[in-house]
């Protein structure tokens, strides 16, 4: 009879360990919304607009090109455990996010759930959206127009806004917190838009070459004069004669500057301005990069200051 | 295949391909037809063109210009409940397919790779799949070719479950264990047809794998994997027809990308055993290779391979047939491979190389060369890590 009990409470401690293995897995936070940006802008807005009230976790690293990232299992489980994937959309992010939502099984953050927060919803003055004919003959064209949208700091204001209205609604009770923050944010912006511009006017008078059409909108921001593109279809390398020919037009041109990102190929960057008699600048495109600040406006802060300083130091 | 057969697999692919042009072409609203192009699937095409010469094997097979494998994938959300994916698969006929009439290279066979419902609707963690796909054993297996680290799959996959792999019907579960790193847990039941198998059986084929993932720094991971696959042995095959036939698995796979610089350098180190139940009582059957990726330039790949099979000699089961012969004992076969790839984007890539086949204590040698062509038209999806 003794042994009989002992079994039994054998078996009831068991069965408590194995549902507190299965629980325990599958417990949302009961705190802080626990959110999953998958590039580090949108990491800095999220923590911007959450405050404490948000736990943020980074799936492709600043310094890192968000359009090839490793779709590694260990970010699905970082996924597998979220409450809101917040993500860049457009389809930057098509190569390895699908793959992961799909890794993570976590019903929260699938297509069409609460959880899932496509930021481009947001934006509303989408640059370089094709309009006639597009194959993948001109590169790796963005069919829904140029993604890099978290450069220009006006768009980010209304993904902030953006952030603030789907954290609200499934955190209802912080709701009024989020608005607030990403109000201040707006605010914030519009401060420092005048003192961004500013200290770039001079550059904006030089022409410019950029590497990558990750800058768009930040051209759109600054008003630069963009006179070419070494990538002259995104995603493929650029042949000789493109490269030669941007060297022999940027001959024609004073005081070029050429823009890449931390994670371009520098070297074709500094062939083209040397062979040009311009000069290069390497940007952080992602908050974070090449040691760059985490938070938002810092790292607008840094772009202006490096493309002031370049600006000059022009010949 | 016979000839009913291959109007057959013409006019399911017509099936296919038809209805969608007809929509894309069409003017008509959609109102006025019924039909709506906004929820056509993803379609994509992949297809593998190879050409391929060989020292020591003269048939026209081994000595070539040939499509090796056109892929149609279509991809779709069915409905609240379900996404599906279906890849139809388009090679050239094998010998053995062709029921005795030499191999043609203008004869194509129709396989469905794939046609998989996913269930939406599982509880965080799970995963529930029904349908007909590779079965979820070790690395290789589950490719489809244009994936391949080489034009072929190793020798120590291919002698026990063929240049094909492993297709089965049947449902699948897979469990994300919450544990500190990346851990699945999947089981299937199946049916149990390929050639591996007693195809007469009614017994289903059962199997589950346990893939482990660990990020060992910002820029590499090490995975390790280890599964198991037990189904109706094929009777030839078997000392006790009508026999359970098993097999084991475990892989290890070390990857490395640098993030400094897109297209920067990456490798990719995969190793992999499969340990076959013996189709006779002596000798255990092993198969093992181990695979070396290095990306070089941006679009530069170079791959270095290593495999040994240790399988029954072939003939054995016409041989077994006669009584009182002696049984055929093991035979091993060792292979290696290089290629170099010119991926110039991320739809196309030309890969060449070499490869030596050679049987220990045998007479089979074959130094073999190759050049491949890979291209994808349409929207494909990403390729799993």
């Amino acid at each position: 009879m003794k042994r009989t009990n002992s079994r039994k409470m054998s078996l009831k401690i068991l069965w408590a360990l194995v549902a507190c293995f299965l629980i325990g897995g599958s417990q949302p936070a009961a705190a802080k919304v626990k959110v999953v940006a998958t590039i580090a802008d949108l990491g800095s807005l999220v923590q911007v607009v959450g405050g404490d009230d948000v736990e943020v976790t980074v799936l492709c690293p600043g310094e890192m090109d968000p359009h090839f990232l490793p779709a590694k299992p260990s970010l699905a489980r970082k996924l597998g455990r979220a409450d809101m994937l917040v993500y860049n959309g457009m389809e930057l992010e098509v190569g390895w996010l699908p793959l992961l939502i799909r890794k993570a099984r976590n019903p929260a953050i699938r297509p069409g759930a609460a959880g899932e927060v496509d930021c481009s919803e947001a934006v509303t003055a989408r640059l370089e959206v094709p309009t006639g004919h597009l194959d993948r003959g001109e590169g790796d064209v963005h069919p829904e127009g140029n993604p890099h949208y978290t450069l220009d700091p006006r768009q980010a204001v209304l993904v902030a806004h953006h952030l603030a209205r789907r954290l609200g609604e499934i955190d209802v009770d912080n709701a009024a917190s989020y608005k607030q923050r990403a109000a201040t944010f707006a605010q914030d912006v519009e401060e420092r838009t005048v003192s961004w511009r500013a200290e770039t006017a001079v550059v904006a008078e030089m022409p410019v070459i950029i590497y990558h059409r990750t800058w768009a909108y930040l051209v759109d921001f600054l008003q630069l004069d963009v006179m070419g593109e070494i990538e002259h279809r995104p995603g493929i390398s650029p042949s000789p004669r493109h490269v030669q020919k941007l060297i022999e037009e940027g001959r024609q041109r004073e005081n070029l500057l050429v823009i890449s990102a931390t994670w371009d190929h520098h070297h074709v960057s500094a062939e083209v301005a040397e062979r040009s008699g311009g000069q290069t600048v390497v940007l952080p495109a992602q908050a974070g990069a090449g040691g760059g600040a985490q938070g938002y406006l810092e790292h607008i802060d840094g772009i202006c200051r490096d493309l002031a300083a370049a600006g000059k130091a022009r010949p | 295949m016979k000839f009913s057969h291959r109007l057959s697999a013409g006019l399911l692919l017509l099936a296919f391909l038809l209805p969608g042009w007809a929509i894309a072409q069409g003017g008509t609203s959609s109102t006025a037809t019924g039909i709506s192009r906004l929820m056509n699937p993803a379609i994509s095409l992949n297809t593998l063109l190879l050409g391929q010469t060989s020292r020591d094997i003269d048939t026209r097979e081994a000595n070539q210009f040939n499509l090796q494998e056109m892929e149609i994938q279509f991809s779709s959300v069915v409905d609240p409940f379900w996404n599906a994916d279906l890849i139809v698969a388009v090679h050239p006929e094998h010998a053995e397919e062709e029921e005795g009439e030499e191999a043609h290279g203008s004869h194509y066979a129709l396989d469905i790779e794939k046609a998989i419902l996913e269930y939406k609707g599982m509880p965080r963690g799970f995963g529930l799949r029904v349908g007909k796909d590779y079965l979820n054993f070790g690395k290789q297996i589950p490719l489809h070719t244009h994936n391949f680290a080489f034009v072929t799959a190793p020798i120590g996959i291919s002698a026990f479950v063929g240049e094909h792999g492993l297709t089965e019907t049947g449902a699948e579960l897979a469990w994300n264990a919450p544990l500190p790193w990346w851990a699945e847990v999947t089981v299937y039941a199946t049916s149990a047809t390929a050639e591996i198998f007693d195809d007469s059986s009614r017994d289903l084929a059962y199997g589950g794998r346990l893939s482990n993932l660990w990020d060992t720094s910002s820029a590499s991971t090490l995975e390790f994997g280890l599964s198991a696959l037990t189904g109706p042995g094929a009777a030839h095959e078997m000392d006790e027809p009508m026999g359970r036939w098993n097999m084991y698995g475990a892989d290890l796979t070390w990857k490395w990308v640098s993030g400094a610089t897109t297209g920067g350098p990456a490798i990719t180190f995969t190793n992999e055993i499969l340990l076959p139940d013996p189709e006779h009582k002596e000798g255990d059957p092993l198969g093992f290779y181990s695979h070396l990726q290095y990306r070089f330039g941006r679009q530069w790949w170079l791959g270095l391979g290593g495999s040994v099979a240790r399988d029954a000699e072939p003939g054995h089961e016409h041989e077994d047939e006669h009584e009182g012969e002696e049984e055929h004992g093991l035979r091993t076969i060792r292979q290696l491979k290089a290629n170099i790839t010119l991926a110039a984007s991320e739809f196309s890539a030309v890969r060449v190389g070499v490869h030596y086949d050679r049987e220990q204590d045998g007479d089979f040698e074959d130094l073999g060369a190759y050049v491949q062509f890979n291209f994808t038209i349409g929207s494909h999806p990403a390729h799993a890590y």
